[in-house]
């Protein structure tokens, strides 16, 4: 009874949104009405909305999707982009001026070409600025012959900022090619941040089919189900992931063969999705089943199969849609899971193709390459705040939606 | 007690027989085996290759290479390696030690820091020391383990440059990477263990963050429900002191997800613990089943994820007999 009563007393209240103005009927135009019942969505709603943090990482997380939807444009260079001549072998982060060197004053953003030369000492590279020409950071310009296109809809040229040839802008320094890390990031973010979002649908997929079945069935087939979990938690996850992403990379394995794949990378793409959807399934699939198994037994299930129902319907119609807050709530954390998982197997060289796409975790292997130490090239460890913000974010938010859906929790 | 530890390990068969022949089928999809690699070299004779795939028996169909391994497995015998002809249960104990180094440390991590941070912030909830715990821990589930090790070494290195220049002292804190130094072998066995400890303190630690971070929170939650409850209330009431219903009353029954949590984390331990190794070379488990991989050699592989696959099932054993200590309320009959 308790979590009904503030449901019941704000139903008192005249339905008002933020301004106080008085919701006006669907239709609009009519008179005020008040209403008579939320939905349980409604309510959720609400209440996430309350949820102060949740909704700074649903801001943070919004951020993040948007910079990588359109990194071809806020990128200053292409994903594999470098130049050999000269070349910006782990270049550090390029300085931005703001004081004019002649004037003193304040201007407008501006850097240095850049020299390599030789530490006497150490044999070091280092690089040093010229300070005989200034560069400044242009906005909006255009860069003939390096289209890039935005979410496989326009194509443009036309990049946020940039500086003028010879010079290179590389706000994040570059890698051992020289290769620009803030373009990469922005790009490894395209497969890093929608990895996990993808692989949730292949584990809702396989968790309500086995979960549903195993919860509304019971007998032999939960009996099976339940040890099929079983065997796939036995096994620890990790070799499991990369016994399977390292198989099926190859174009001659039964799968590819089957369909008729070349294993190119949006294939090989698909196939991390897939490998990690298809290890992440048995906790839904519990989740599910115990759920259904309380379900099945509740009056309005009963009612349908006195009704006639038959068995799809009511698993169907009835049981899998009460079940639906918790899914969304497990599915939320789940994502930041599938995105450590991911990067984790980029890391160790296992990940999407390295060809033409970039992935977060692939770019801290930059950092762990051979004879490299981290003491001299620190911005290579760029790429793992982006992880770090996301998997933060998406914690924050699948909290704040579990909060949310909880009657207990309900302010 | 003693039914029931039988049957729970009459239990583990069919899914331990499960998770073999997984495995095994999942190294059979590999296209071509080892073999194939060695044929593709020019100063190989097709007859050498016949004769040897006759000798691994890699002519026969995946069942009855199953049978005949998982026959030879049942007398301990995991194979031998195809790339170095030694048994495999050689070349993989070693590793399967290395890593257990790690994972046992990285538990004794979890425990000895989640416990008390979880009770301690539970007993001041809401106070400035409770929210900054939170918020670690919200930082220690989000950080990838292979990005802290790396900046855990990226410290540990500009700390050197910050003591060479202020003390003159020009040495590594803790060792970054490898499990041993040099010279190792030539050592009385206490230095050398003392020499693998330090070198795991590091790693061990990162594999721990995001398990502490978790149990911590979970503690705490469990705690403040416990901490408001009636039996509670009666316990202080009777007079008992804060410390005695703290601990005594409100931690041993908000402890008991925790034993039982132990078969959860171990797989995430040993999973978590084979990035880091990679970070910090550590002769692991990881690293070698990923270089057996890479040759194909499928019984190397098969037996490192058997003996794992095995040590996951003796942990969640142990996990439910330490829950039958711990909890009361469970009698195994």
């Amino acid at each position: 009874m308790s979590d009904l009563r503030p449901h019941a007393e704000r139903n008192q209240e005249p339905a008002a949104d933020a301004d106080g103005v008085p919701l006006q009927g669907p239709e609009g135009g009519g008179p005020a009405r008040k209403s008579i019942s939320k939905s349980q969505f409604q309510i959720a709603m609400e209440q996430f909305r309350k949820h102060h943090i949740a909704a700074v990482g649903l801001w943070i997380l919004g951020f993040l999707y948007l910079l990588t939807a359109f990194a071809g444009f806020v990128a200053p260079y292409g994903i594999n982009e470098y130049r050999t001549r000269p070349s910006a072998s782990f270049q550090p982060p390029t300085k931005v001026h703001w004081i004019d060197p002649d004037t003193g004053r304040l201007t407008r953003p501006f850097i240095f070409d850049v020299t390599q030369k030789r530490d006497p000492v150490t044999f070091q590279r280092v690089y040093v600025e010229d300070t005989s020409t200034t560069y400044p950071i242009r906005f909006f310009v255009r860069r003939p012959n390096h289209e890039y296109t935005i979410l496989g809809l326009f194509t443009s040229d036309l990049k946020l900022f940039g500086v003028d040839d010879p010079a290179r802008v590389f706000l994040w320094g570059t890698n051992n090619l020289g290769k620009d890390v803030f373009s990469r990031v922005l790009y490894g973010g395209q497969v890093s941040l929608t990895i996990g979002i993808l692989a949730v649908w292949v584990s809702l997929f396989l968790g309500l089919l086995f979960g549903g079945l195993a919860g509304f069935y019971g007998g032999w087939v939960d009996e099976f189900v339940m040890r099929l979990i079983e065997v796939l938690s036995a096994i620890p996850g990790l070799f499991l992931l990369v016994v399977l992403a390292s198989l099926l990379q190859d174009p001659r394995n039964p799968l590819a063969q089957a369909f008729g794949l070349q294993m190119n990378s949006a294939q090989t793409f698909l196939m991390i999705v897939v490998v990690l959807g298809f290890v992440g399934w048995g906790g839904l699939a519990r989740t599910i089943r115990s759920l259904i198994f309380s379900i099945r037994e509740m009056d309005y299930a009963q009612a349908a199969k006195a009704l006639g129902a038959g068995e799809g319907r009511i698993l169907w119609r009835h049981l899998l849609p009460a079940t639906a807050s918790y899914v969304i709530v497990d599915l939320t954390l789940t994502i930041p899971g599938f995105i450590l998982t991911e990067t984790g197997l980029s890391f160790i060289g296992l990940g999407p193709s390295e060809v033409d796409t970039a992935s977060w975790g692939m770019l801290l292997k930059d950092a762990t390459d051979r004879g490299i130490s981290i003491q001299f090239v620190p911005w290579l460890l760029i790429p793992g705040v982006p992880i770090f913000l996301a998997v933060l974010c998406w914690n924050l938010v699948g909290d704040g939606l579990r909060d949310a859906m909880d009657p207990r929790k309900r302010q | 007690m003693f039914a029931y530890i039988v049957r729970r390990f009459f239990n583990l068969i069919p899914t331990f027989v499960g998770a073999t022949l997984l495995a095994f089928l999942i190294t059979q999809l590999v296209p071509g085996d080892f073999l194939s690699q060695r044929a593709l070299e020019p100063n190989v004779r097709a007859e050498t290759i016949e004769r040897l795939r006759v000798q691994f028996g890699l002519d026969q169909p995946w069942p009855v290479q199953y049978v005949r391994w998982m026959g030879s497995l049942l007398q301990g015998d995991l194979g031998m390696s195809f790339s170095s002809n030694q048994p495999v249960a050689n070349l993989i104990r070693a590793p399967i030690q290395n890593s257990m180094v790690l994972v046992v440390m990285s538990l004794i991590f979890l425990y000895a820091l989640a416990i008390p941070l979880g009770v301690f912030s539970a007993v001041r909830q809401y106070s400035t020391a409770d929210q900054v715990v939170s918020a670690v821990s919200y930082f220690g589930l989000a950080i990838p383990n292979f990005f802290f090790a790396l900046i855990l070494i990226l410290g540990i290195f500009m700390l050197r440059t910050f003591t060479r220049e202020t003390f003159g002292y020009n040495r590594l804190i803790l060792p970054v990477a490898q499990m041993t130094s040099s010279g190792f072998s030539d050592w009385p066995w206490y230095r050398q263990w003392w020499d693998i400890f330090v070198h795991a303190l590091m790693p061990s630690f990162v594999v721990a963050t995001a398990g502490i971070a978790g149990f911590t929170r979970v503690l705490r939650a469990q705690m403040i429900e416990y901490l408001s409850s009636d039996f509670i209330r009666t316990a202080k009431a009777k007079g008992l002191g804060q410390r005695s219903v703290t601990y005594k009353h409100a931690l041993r029954p908000a402890i008991i997800p925790f034993v039982a949590g132990i078969g959860g984390i171990l797989p995430v331990l040993i999973g978590g613990a084979g990035l880091v190794e990679i970070v910090v070379s550590w002769p692991g488990i990881t690293p070698t089943l990923l270089a057996a991989i890479g040759r194909q050699d499928i019984y190397v592989v098969l037996g490192l994820v058997v003996v794992s696959t095995l040590l996951l099932m003796i942990g969640n054993l142990i996990s439910d007999l330490l829950l039958a200590v711990v909890d009361p309320r469970i009698r195994y009959n």
